[in-house]
């Protein structure tokens, strides 16, 4: 009867199979999901045979293993998308947009504070040009809370275009082509119901 | 001493390797690496049977289904699909052609290295 690894046994095989999910990033999710499962099993499966810090060792180069994946996914040769690159971008955007509404409310809050300390009353801020909208800000002896200011379209338009770009999203069209193409054929095999 | 393959030549055919013992009964990942180690493929790594079953089942030529486990979570078990068992026949064809032109020739005897002769 197998049994159950220790602690340490489960950590280290939790690193490797960690480790492999995070270089398998730029694989769809319910393939990367897949990949990882399989993975943890195997390595359960052959810690119960040879001991969790041999079966970790005997996956070899995690690289090489991710890189065996991802070719077989998308094939060796072809060309695949980036997702995080994809997200490095999107989260990018989301930074600087921050920092520059950050920076633009600041200054307009010390523009009113430094002529008027106490300052009671509305006003509006037209925000940054393109890419935030007019805010409003209500003081009150020289403290204030604020309305409006949300991105404009152009702000997620810029996010989006520009994970597609730095992405290469164009790829899985491509991708998508050759799943369409293999997909047929599992279909049939399990309408057929497997080997005839 | 522990014999070592060229892994350019098992990597040419290990999914036909694949195919022949999934034919012969469904395994699973690890299982399947340990049928090929007991073969004598004691070189191989999963690192290279991992991604080549998931390469053949996203080519259609095996089909995955998982079975529920004594040990832990539930297996997934490859066997070939129709389009695999044909795979596995063209291939093998091909292989044992191939091996038919290039065995007769590698086992073949080398002439004698020719002796060291004095110069006159």
């Amino acid at each position: 009867m197998a049994t159950s690894p220790s602690a340490l046994d489960r950590l280290r095989i939790e690193r490797a199979v960690w480790t492999m999910n995070a270089r398998l990033q730029d694989l769809p999710r319910r393939s990367r999901v897949t990949r990882r499962r399989e993975l943890r099993d195997n390595l359960h499966a052959a810690a119960a045979d040879v001991g969790a810090r041999q079966a970790v060792r005997q996956l070899g180069d995690l690289r090489i293993l991710a890189a065996g994946y991802l070719a077989a996914e998308y094939g060796e040769l072809s060309r695949r998308p980036s997702w995080a690159a994809a997200a490095v971008t999107i989260l990018t955007v989301e930074i600087v947009m921050m920092l520059v509404d950050y920076a633009g409310r600041t200054a307009f809050d010390a523009g009113i504070t430094a002529t008027t300390p106490d300052a009671t009353g509305t006003f509006r801020w037209a925000g940054v040009p393109y890419l935030t909208s007019e805010a409003t800000f209500t003081y009150r002896n020289g403290t204030h809370t604020s309305v409006g200011g949300a991105w404009t379209p152009l702000v997620y338009v810029l996010m989006f275009a520009g994970a597609f770009v730095t992405g290469r999203m164009w790829r899985l069209i491509f991708a998508w082509q050759r799943q369409r193409h293999l997909t047929p054929l599992a279909v049939d095999e399990e309408r057929n119901g497997g080997r005839s | 001493m522990v014999p070592t393959h060229d892994p350019q030549l098992l990597k040419g055919v290990l999914s036909l390797l694949l195919l022949r013992l999934l034919a012969e009964r469904e395994s699973y990942g690890y299982e399947v690496v340990q049928r090929l180690r007991a073969l004598g493929l004691t070189d191989i790594s999963e690192g290279s049977v991992y991604p080549a079953l998931a390469r053949l089942e996203r080519e259609g030529r095996l089909q995955g289904h998982l079975v529920a486990s004594r040990s832990g979570p539930a297996r997934k078990y490859y066997r070939p699909t129709t389009a695999g068992a044909q795979a596995l026949a063209e291939g093998t064809e091909s292989w044992l052609s191939l091996a038919a032109v290039v065995h007769p020739v590698l086992v073949r005897r080398l002439p004698d290295p020719p002796t060291a002769t004095e110069d006159t």
